[in-house]
């Protein structure tokens, strides 16, 4: 379907921020996502987001996918066309370089075969093919150049959103995929300046031998041949300054952190104790070791000499003539279980303690008591009858009756 | 050979694993004018004066038996700091160097895998952190500038030095390992 030109350009240019969204987004749209897109980026004018995804179908910017689809894709005339407006320029591979050539070594071949047969038809399509090719050559050397330098300052200036690791990558994708390659094709002894030495000498001998008439297009296309040979060698020359510094940066960069988390990962997984010097880095620790001056000696000398005797600790190794109170009690306490077990069953364990440790303070009672309790052949109960008041010395306990059995 | 200037102390502060720098005058100067008549005297004494190719000086140290404690804490601490530069999507030197850093900002213990490295190196807390700090100002590596906030020095190529060293190596594993021993680390200029 035809579309009217001057339509298009009108919506073209009430939709600009549109357009250029929709061509920065790339890929497929659901109607959805072309809804939101619009309601984004409204037109100039009042007019209805249904409308703006209308006309966007009906002008054919956006296509579907497959008959029928409800998936949309962006027209490649119209992507190519916004892509030249907003400059967005895309590299040209070394690959279609090399078509190029390949295509100038064909029509050099067609062009040789002319001036053979002094056919002026065929030299006349020839020339023009090279002219064409020529300008298309140009053309994608400054797009390549372009993009080169725009990925440069991207890498610049998007800094804190990518790791070094990440930019180093990319660096060295662009370097090999683009610049290194697109050197050796272009530089004064590859192929392309082969293909284009060949071509001027066939274009001086078309003119020598007078078969093309149009002497100043032939100057014209000698002059560009020799223009573009030159400015492909400086495009990708320049290139190379640029990205040079960044790569060699970003390479040095991308060394070390990869040095870095090596030894991280070496730590994590073996332990500091495997973990090997290799990953230290060595301090110098450089102390002094003298012989001793004979200063030293003499001062030393004269310490053990001038040093006061001081008579020995004595060790009071005789037996003491009383067993010390603690040990008593020890005993004492060690002798009841033996004592009772002679008077079992005891009705009344305190009773008991009462009238067998006259004298004993009431601590020493409730401790005899306690070891009767506990005692692994004797059995305690305590029983609900009437408390009694037992006199001890130095006080007196109140409690009911404990009786004491064997086990 | 006896009027080389600031000898001793130029002597003192080596031996004890300082690296001269720009920041540490008379000295750097003295060290840069005559570094061939420094080197040649510190070498009949059995040590190696290094000039590093970023232009700073310090002693070759020797392969010691027993490492210190400090060492492993120093190489730690360092190797988080690159590995945290690294995701900032700047130059790793430009980003070590370009800035003061604050001890409470620093990145050790914003992840459980940077804690869970500090522990094995018996650095558990900020004050530990600081420790180390400490100890990399002694031998010249960082400086303070106030109690929280500190810069790195120069010397600090050394552990940039030491991590493409490890690069490499991973790099190239049929290389004979005994070549990438700690003392031959980085670019020295008068490496031996």
């Amino acid at each position: 379907m035809r579309i009217n030109p001057q339509s298009f350009f009108n919506f073209c240019a009430n939709h600009a921020p549109l357009l250029s969204t929709l061509a920065a987004r790339g890929g497929d749209f659901s109607e959805a996502e072309a809804m939101r897109l619009i309601r984004a980026n409204p037109g100039i004018g009042e007019e209805l987001p249904e409308t703006a995804w209308r006309r966007l179908r009906e002008l054919q910017i956006l296509i579907p996918t497959e008959p029928g689809s409800e998936v949309f894709f962006m027209a490649e005339p119209v992507a190519r066309l916004l892509n030249y407006l907003f400059n967005e320029a895309n590299p040209a591979t070394p690959e279609i370089i090399c078509g190029y050539v390949a295509s100038l070594e064909t029509v050099n071949k067609q062009l040789a075969g002319a001036l053979d047969d002094e056919d002026v038809q065929r030299i006349s399509s020839a020339f023009e093919e090279i002219s064409q090719t020529l300008r298309r050559i140009h053309a994608d050397l400054n797009e390549t150049q372009s993009a080169i330098l725009a990925e440069v300052t991207r890498y610049k200036t998007e800094r804190p959103r990518v790791s070094v690791r990440e930019k180093y990558r990319r660096i060295v994708y662009w370097m090999g995929r683009y610049v290194e390659p697109m050197i050796e094709i272009v530089r004064v002894d590859g192929p392309l300046r082969t293909a284009f030495d060949e071509t001027e000498r066939l274009l001086h001998r078309a003119r020598e031998e007078a078969l093309f008439n149009d002497h100043p297009a032939l100057a014209r296309n000698l002059r560009f041949l020799r223009l573009v040979g030159a400015h492909a060698l400086r495009v990708f020359t320049q290139c190379r300054k640029e990205i040079q510094p960044l790569y060699e940066s970003l390479r040095r960069s991308s060394f070390i952190a990869q040095g870095a988390a090596r030894a991280l990962e070496q730590l994590q997984a073996v332990g500091l104790s495997r973990w090997g010097n290799e990953h230290l880095i060595g301090v110098a620790a450089w102390r002094y070791q003298n012989v001793p001056s004979d200063a030293a000696i003499l001062v030393t000398l004269r310490r053990v000499i001038e040093f006061p005797p001081e008579l020995p600790p004595v060790l009071e190794l005789t037996a003491e003539e009383e067993a010390p109170d603690g040990l008593v009690r020890l005993l004492w306490l060690e002798s009841l279980p033996t004592r009772v077990s002679e008077n079992l069953p005891v009705q009344d364990l305190v009773d008991w303690l009462a009238e067998n440790c006259s004298g004993r303070g009431i601590s020493d009672v409730l401790a005899a008591f306690s070891v009767l309790v506990f005692y692994p052949d004797f059995h305690a109960t305590f029983t609900d009858r009437e408390p009694r008041t037992y006199d001890i010395a130095g006080g007196e306990i109140t409690a009911s009756p404990v009786t004491l059995t064997s086990t | 050979m006896n009027t080389l200037p600031h000898l001793t102390t130029i002597f003192d502060r080596l031996r004890r694993g300082y690296h001269l720098g720009p920041d540490d005058e008379p000295e750097f100067s003295r060290l840069c004018e005559r570094f061939d008549e420094y080197a040649a005297y510190f070498a009949a004494l059995g040590i190696t004066l290094v000039r590093h190719e970023r232009e700073f000086f310090y002693f070759n140290a020797d392969s010691p038996e027993t490492v210190p404690d400090t060492l492993p804490r120093i190489a730690v601490f360092s190797y988080i700091m690159i590995d945290h530069a690294a995701n900032q999507g700047r130059p790793i030197d430009e980003f070590i160097f370009g800035q003061n850093f604050l001890v409470t900002a620093l990145p050790h213990f914003t992840l459980d895998r940077y804690t869970a490295l500090l522990r094995q190196v018996e650095v558990h807390d900020m004050s530990d952190l600081e420790n180390v700090l400490n100890h990399m100002e002694r031998i010249g590596w960082v400086k303070w500038l106030s109690n929280d906030e500190f810069r790195f020095l120069r010397p600090f190529h050394r552990v940039f030095g030491k991590c493409i060293e490890l690069t490499q190596t991973a790099q190239t594993p049929s290389a004979d390992e005994s070549d990438s021993a700690s003392t031959t680390e980085e670019n020295p200029v008068n490496r031996e």
